[in-house]
């Protein structure tokens, strides 16, 4: 063992450049504060290692980066934990540099020898930043691409250059990013962003070390690196993982990790409003909120970059008589405007009714995609693909239209800007459930505001009707009553009636005789059609009454005569025509505001989540 | 960055005046930056082996033909395969994953794979008067019409790969289609 250490050890000099390493003077007694260089350098280090591990999962593309990501977060064992720690590392980096830049200048640490160290050390804190913001992107979730999107679009203020270096930074004329905006953003994040740091790294480490000697000089006393200040460096290094590791579960174990929101849809239509810059950016992006829009060259450039500017120039304020106090003071004020700022900008979020509302609704579709994944599995369209086919997800988008005049009580997430304020058709919630039939034969109901009271049936023939004739029933009426709804409610094979109208079988077909024989008080088919009984035009075929094909039917023309004929109110037609470009609403669009109207999508059973 | 590259030694010289103080620090620095190393390392490791604990399909009964349009003079009949395929995290539906080479014989039917044991080229069937034979293009294995080895020699380690058949409904030809380990003598199911 012996005599092949000393083997290695006289062809690679290794144990002496390690005790060399090792006896490094450093000038006074070890300090913590000097820990953060090294704390620094492992966090790079646990950067590239996380890093190197996730690009082995990583496919930068549009239909497969969050698709990938998907896959280390949910199918990889530890995949999640690989890229919490990636995540919240970059984060306590750019947070220790932010800690160290502020330390050198308030203690004046600073200073001649140090001026190029310092540079160096503010060039790292520039790359980690750029490295932070590529990485952001390339989960090509909701987040990431509209902050993206909105980042890039500030290359647009600045004169000249902007549409040329837009057009670089997205690799496309936009205005969508893609798959170009994807592979640049991961070339610049692994190499040229991580790349250059490594390289400043290297040269800070020298310039420091010759700085070092120079200080070592003049200093009452100095300490060998090893091992009264290694163990405390080390020991700062475990202290990164412990925080990396605390800001993993702090939201306990069930939601460790980092999020990953649903997959960025490149329809502007969809954008995600509560988009937000990271918390070191929070600052400036309030700050850029007190300037007008044409003037936002200043907070976004100008402002910051006369900041970095400022911040080089300090090592050299700091010779002047006053320098090193007018640094101290200014350090603090600004660290006090930018801590205002943010702390702002929090506090407005958090009290915004829209924001939170925004945010809500992206969790909702991003544990909706999770599901369908999970469901039917990824299409090779992307996963993108499932919401846009998804009735649950769709269906609110398309009630929009319809919200003018109906109402829906659809789950709040779903319709966060559904509001029918004057409402003047009859609510759709369930429709054609039996409970909302039951309501419709209710005589108290029927010119109540679900049903008919804003619409020109109010008072018309059906309520008529119903009011003369379902008003005082006897117990056996009442029985037949219930059978003729349930009948006329299994007409819809509604998804969330299956097992009920499976179970009423004999009710139902008793509750359809009912209807076939025209009896009083069941005359229906006087007016209405219902399975070659009675005849169209006079009011809406009970024939397949709410059924997909018959609520379809109805969207694309009211007033055919299997529908309201001449009697139609206000209800437009959406897709009355052959030739699909002149319609509204295409095919698909409504097959799939049926498919929500009816409830019919794929729920994931609270009892059985999972494949 | 110092502290862990000097893992190693007595030779260093403490300076501390209190030997245990600069042994207890040593200790702190290798423990401690070991574990702060091995943390993300670990984590990483465990992803990058998440292969292995992947499982294949395994068999899966297909229906690939009917009887009626099966030559019935014994004539193998090659038909693809096409399955839902997922490939990480994309699901492929409906693509070709494979073939087989189906033979009638009467009521019964036999089923043999078209990937050769040897090294996974697609074996051909080529009809000669004689009553025609397989062949593999890539190391010119032959193999006879049930699927045994034709040469004395073969480059092939195995005979061709059997899927246990079922004629279901006296019509549908049922085959449960697999996959098997290349390049080794015993016919072991890829899992």
């Amino acid at each position: 063992m012996r005599s092949i250490w000393h083997w290695f050890n006289e062809r690679t000099g290794f144990g002496d450049t390690c005790v060399q390493l090792g006896n490094i003077p450093t000038p006074g007694r070890p300090s913590w504060c000097r820990t953060l260089p090294c704390a620094i350098t492992f966090a790079f280090i646990l950067e590239a290692i996380t890093g190197f591990f996730l690009w082995a999962y990583y496919s930068p593309s549009t239909q497969t980066a969050w698709e990938s990501v998907y896959y280390v977060q949910n199918h990889v064992v530890g995949g999640w934990l690989l890229r919490a720690m990636h995540h919240f590392t970059a984060h306590v980096l750019l947070a220790m540099l932010i800690l160290y830049v502020v330390h050198n200048v308030l203690t004046g640490a600073c200073r001649a020898p140090r001026e190029l160290v310092f540079w160096a050390t503010v060039g790292l804190g520039l790359c980690v930043l750029a490295a932070v913001l590529t990485g952001d992107l390339l989960s090509w979730d909701q987040n990431g691409y509209s902050a993206t999107k909105t980042r890039t679009g500030f290359l647009m203020l600045l004169p000249w250059v902007g549409e040329s270096l837009l057009k670089l930074a997205i690799g496309g004329p936009g205005p969508a990013l893609g798959n170009l905006t994807l592979t640049r953003f991961f070339a610049l994040h692994v190499g040229l962003f991580s790349g250059g740091f490594l390289l400043l790294l290297v040269i800070r480490g020298a310039l420091a070390h010759r700085a070092n000697a120079a200080l070592a000089i003049d200093a009452d006393e100095i300490t060998p690196y090893w091992p009264r200040q290694a163990w405390r460096s080390a020991l700062a290094c475990l202290v990164v993982v412990a925080i990396v590791l605390v800001l993993t579960f702090r939201h306990g174990t069930a939601t460790a990790g980092v999020p990953l929101l649903s997959p960025a849809d490149t329809d502007p239509a969809n954008n995600y409003a509560a988009a937000r810059p990271e918390w070191f950016l929070v600052g400036v992006y309030e700050f850029s909120h007190l300037f007008p829009g044409q003037w936002g060259v200043i907070p976004v450039f100008v402002v910051p970059g006369l900041l970095v500017g400022l911040l080089l120039a300090m090592p050299f304020f700091a010779r002047q008589p006053f320098g090193q106090a007018f640094n101290v003071v200014f350090m603090l004020m600004l660290l006090a405007a930018v801590v205002g700022m943010t702390y702002a900008s929090y506090t407005k979020d958090r009290n915004d009714p829209a924001h939170q509302k925004a945010i809500a609704l992206e969790n909702w579709q991003s544990q909706r995609v999770r599901e369908l994944a999970r469901h039917e599995g990824i299409p090779p369209t992307g996963a993108l693909t499932l919401l846009r086919n998804d009735p649950k997800t769709q269906g609110p988008r398309l009630f929009k239209q319809c919200a003018s005049c109906h109402v829906h009580r659809a789950d709040a997430y779903l319709m966060p800007d559904i509001k029918t304020e004057s409402p003047s058709a009859p609510d759709l919630t369930a429709f054609a459930s039996r409970p909302w039939l039951t309501g419709l034969l209710d005589p108290k109901q029927i010119n109540g505001p679900a049903y008919y009271r804003f619409c020109k049936f109010r008072g018309g023939k059906m309520a008529q009707f119903v009011k003369e004739n379902l008003g005082e029933l006897d117990a056996d009426e009442k029985q037949d009553l219930d059978k003729v709804i349930a009948a006329i409610s299994a007409e819809a094979q509604l998804p969330a009636q299956r097992k009920i109208d499976a179970r009423d079988a004999k009710r139902i077909a008793e509750g359809r005789e009912l209807i076939l024989n025209s009896e009083a008080p069941f005359t229906c088919t006087d007016c209405h059609q219902f399975h070659g009984k009675g005849k169209q035009g006079d009011a809406p075929s009970l024939t397949g009454y709410g059924s997909s094909e018959w609520i379809a039917g109805i969207v694309r023309n009211p007033a055919d005569s299997r529908f309201y004929g001449k009697q139609n109110d206000r209800m437009p037609a959406y897709a009355p025509n052959t030739d699909p470009a002149q319609n509204t609403l295409s095919a698909k669009q409504i097959e799939q505001l049926t498919d929500w109207l009816r409830g019919a999508w794929h729920e994931e059973s609270a009892a059985n989540p999972g494949k | 960055m110092k502290d862990h590259l000097c893992c190693c030694h007595e030779e260093s010289p403490s300076g501390d005046r209190n030997a245990r103080r600069g042994f207890l620090g040593q200790a702190i620095a290798l423990l401690c930056g070991a574990t702060a190393f091995l943390i993300p390392t670990a984590v990483g490791v465990a992803t990058f082996l998440n292969p292995l604990r992947q499982k294949g399909q395994g068999g899966r009964w297909m229906r690939l033909a009917t009887l009626d349009t099966l030559p019935t003079d014994g004539t193998p009949q090659r038909v693809p395969v096409i399955a839902d395929r997922t490939d990480a995290w994309t699901r492929y539906p409906a693509e070709p994953v494979g073939a087989v080479f189906l033979r009638r014989s009467g009521e019964k039917v036999a089923a043999l794979q078209v990937v050769c044991p040897h090294a996974g080229c697609t074996i051909d069937y080529q009809s000669s008067p004689k009553g025609g034979a397989f062949l593999c293009p890539c190391h010119t294995a032959t193999f006879d019409l049930q699927g045994k080895r034709t040469q004395t020699t073969s480059p092939c380690p195995r005979d061709m790969d059997r899927l246990e058949v079922e004629v279901r409904n006296n019509v549908e030809v049922w085959v449960k289609f697999e996959s098997f380990l290349l390049g080794v003598a015993s016919k072991v199911p890829q899992a």
